[in-house]
């Protein structure tokens, strides 16, 4: 005979969800029915030893409960009828109606699991009632204390009394918030003791079964709802891998990494024919019926390579469109990562770092960790790891994190050709027009010689490979250009022997440095138009400086994009760029220099006629102020800009044209 | 954490009622989270029994029937407790007759 005290715990754990519920038909108070039943307790603690365990102690309790609470009531009603000298029968149920209704556990459910209540409360009360919890048993389930779990469950009884809580079935749209109240508080609880937040053990498993048998008992209680069902699939099957889910020192074992041979099959069954019902039950898939369903394709797959991931991460898709919270996004980005590879996994977890609720949360770092370990970027994934490392609350998860950063080398050990060359233009030092010309080069070297590829194994022959399939006929200019990129990378890199093979061409004489870079000088919203104007004009002309500065607005031809230089026989032609912005600078002058100084002549120094704007009175704009602003804005001189241009339409001339005096 | 109960066959017939109560029993304890698997085994085992290199398979029945396991229930319960306040209820039932609950080895 084991001790009646255990007895009494068992039969009261068992119990106490269908006593309280049948006590809620007489006194309508969870408060005052959870007191009667306790008070029952307390009698089956005094008699059983001495008299043994009744043949159905569940009813025994029930008996004991009610016939106080009758009493109780008489009593109240004779105080009533003497004070009031009122006489009126008091409707007692019959005493051989022990049981509850079948509904009843149910209707407590939704009492204990009140949206009125918050989500600590709603926990700690449905534990107390429904699982028959002690507050000790809860506040060591919870790592709080006891008189803290004892205000919670006090306060919750107390606002359920305040808002008259009706003993009731919801129905309609309240029955779906209702039951999303109820579905939230187990998962909660499965949650907290299969992953938990705090203390040294990973898993807590008494919580753990408490919301498997809470769940059961709610399918059973609510067998036509299919989130009911989908609920119970998810965590029967998530409760499947508790086994394999920890190694031997208590640290996490990631889900591809579990040795599937110690999934308890028998939940995962469950599980299936859980999911299962809720299909049946038919409506679209809610959460839960998804969640269920990511889980089962875990569960199907033979071995983690077998894991249909593309569909996986078809259903987090359509998980994030009902529920589109971080966490969500968080796990969509990790089917993502395993369905179309770690890069596109990490471009939608980017959009997810700047969202505050996921900035302490250690598995946003994890998983970028974990992508970052797979791009061949082991550096950032190391950092990530630390940084898991550091927010979790978690010790063994804490361990686990830290060796998985230390098993990777530090960021100079051996990164990867795309992350260097990302590091390389990312820093600082270059200016936008280098920074493009470069990143043209190297992104092309990163394309043939493979993002992920070490660093270390990129030799001079390969990338003199790469240039001889890439740029077979580029002008000397261009090739030397790649080429420089190549040096600095090197050099930068620790590499100065990689641009070795590449042999520099001769370049003609006119065009010995590199030409700023027209489009991005022009970007800038600083440059005037007639900057704009001359700069464009001169790169795509391939003019002398002088020749397009000698320019008269009454020797355009707009419509054939062309003019000729006063007193020469030369041309002057330009394309689209130019055209477009020439109207804009003429404005509706009809004669005089085409570029004109930004103020009009000092009375001492008179230009010619010619050189002078017949409107506004201003000169010329001269050689040495256009050089001076070029060079200001692009660090070039107009002569580079021309020797950019890619076509030349001029007659070459020996004879130098007039260029106006500043 | 888990236990089987194992039951003996004993020379009863069941009647109706029996049957009856079984199946509320069972349903309930199911409903409840509780029952996790459960059945009753045919009386001609097969007993197989190895020595040395030797396995020696002999078919069933046997003549100590009142050794043979003729039922069993695998229930997922919160302590020891409450896997025998489970077995008194189902020996409430059946009554005359005995049953072994052993703890099962792995999931908690």
């Amino acid at each position: 005979m084991t001790d009646v005290h255990g007895a009494v715990d068992a039969v009261w754990k068992l119990e106490s969800a269908r006593i309280i519920a049948g006590l809620m038909r007489l006194v309508r108070d969870v408060g005052r029915a959870e007191e009667l039943a306790q008070d029952a307790l307390l009698a089956a603690l005094e008699r059983w030893p001495a008299e043994g365990v009744p043949d159905n102690p569940g009813a025994w309790l029930t008996t004991v409960a009610k016939r106080r609470a009758v009493d109780e009531m008489r009593r109240a009603e004779r105080q009533e009828r003497t004070q009031r000298h009122l006489a009126r029968e008091l409707d007692l149920p019959a005493e051989e109606e022990t049981g509850p209704r079948p509904d009843d556990v149910l209707r407590l459910v939704f009492i204990s699991c009140h949206p009125v209540l918050p989500t600590e409360g709603r926990v700690a009360l449905t534990l107390r009632v429904i699982a028959g919890l002690t507050p000790a048993e809860i506040a060591r389930a919870f790592l709080v204390t006891e008189p803290e779990i004892g205000r919670r469950i006090a306060a919750a009884k107390q606002t359920l009394s305040e808002a008259g809580a009706a003993f009731e079935l919801p129905t309609g749209d309240d029955l779906r918030q209702r039951l999303a109240s109820v579905l939230e508080v187990v998962y909660l609880i499965f949650n907290e003791g299969y992953a938990a937040t705090a203390g040294d053990d990973l898993i807590r498993p008494g919580l753990c079964l408490e919301a498997l048998r809470l769940g059961r008992l709610l399918a059973e209680l609510a067998p036509d709802e299919p989130e009911v069902h989908g609920l119970v699939a998810l965590i029967e099957i998530q409760q499947s891998r508790s086994a394999a889910r920890t190694g031997p020192g208590g640290e996490p074992v990631p889900l591809p990494e579990q040795n599937r041979g110690l999934w308890d099959q028998l939940l995962i069954r469950r599980g299936f024919s859980a999911l299962l019902r809720a299909r049946a039950a038919g409506g679209p898939a809610g959460p839960y019926v998804l969640q269920a369903a990511i889980a089962v394709c875990h569960a199907q797959a033979g071995s983690a390579a077998d894991t249909d991931w593309a569909r996986i991460a078809g259903l987090y898709e359509a998980l994030e469109r009902l529920l589109p919270t971080p966490v969500v996004r968080l796990n969509r980005a990790v089917a993502v990562g395993r369905a179309h590879g770690p890069r596109a996994g990490l471009d939608l977890l980017d959009g997810l770092s700047a969202d505050p609720q996921l900035r302490d949360y250690h598995l946003l770092p994890g998983v970028r960790g974990d992508l970052l370990e797979r791009l061949g970027r082991p550096g950032e994934a190391r950092r990530e790891f630390e940084r898991a490392a550091s927010l979790t609350g978690n010790a063994a998860e804490r361990a686990f994190l830290r060796r998985r950063a230390d098993r990777l080398p530090a960021a100079s050990e051996g990164p990867a050709l795309g992350a260097a060359v990302r590091d390389f233009l990312g820093g600082d030092g270059h200016s936008p027009a280098t920074l493009r010309a470069y990143g043209q080069t190297l992104h092309r070297i990163r394309r043939s010689a493979g993002d992920r590829a070490p660093l270390a194994d990129l030799t001079a022959a390969r990338v003199a490979e790469v240039f001889a399939t890439a740029w077979p006929d580029a002008s000397a200019r261009t090739w030397n250009r790649h080429r420089s990129a190549v040096r600095a990378f090197g050099a930068w890199a620790g590499r100065p022997g990689l641009a070795d093979a590449l042999d520099r061409r001769a370049e003609p004489p006119a065009a010995r440095r590199t030409a700023p870079d027209l489009d991005a000088v022009l970007a800038g919203p600083e440059v005037a138009l007639r900057e704009r104007v001359l700069w464009r004009l001169l790169h795509e002309s391939a003019a002398p400086v002088g020749a397009v500065l000698a320019l008269n607005v009454e020797d355009l031809d707009l419509d054939d994009r062309r003019a000729q230089v006063p007193g020469t026989r030369r041309w002057v032609t330009w394309r689209s760029g130019t055209a477009r912005l020439l109207p804009e600078l003429v404005a509706g002058r009809t004669r005089g220099p085409l570029f004109l100084a930004d103020r009009r002549p000092g009375p001492a120094r008179t230009p010619a006629d010619g050189d002078l704007c017949p409107d506004t009175g201003r000169r010329r704009l001269s050689y040495e102020r256009a050089e001076y602003l070029c060079k200001r804005v692009t660090g070039g001189s107009l002569g580079q800009l021309r020797s950019s241009g890619r076509t030349t339409r001029e007659t070459p001339s020996r004879t130098p044209t007039s260029v106006p005096a500043g | 954490m888990r236990y089987l109960m194992t039951t003996k066959a004993d020379d009863q017939q069941p009647d109706a009622q029996l049957y009856a109560d079984m199946a509320a029993f069972v349903e309930e304890l199911t409903a409840a989270g509780v029952l996790l698997a459960t059945g009753g085994l045919a009386p001609e085992g097969i007993r197989m029994v190895s020595a040395g290199d030797e396995i020696t398979v002999t078919d069933g029945p046997f003549t100590e029937a009142k050794e043979v396991v003729a039922g069993f229930a695998l229930v997922e319960v919160r302590s020891k407790d409450e896997a025998i306040e489970l077995g008194r209820r189902f020996r409430r039932i059946v009554g005359d007759g005995e049953s072994v609950i052993q703890q099962v080895f792995g999931p908690q």
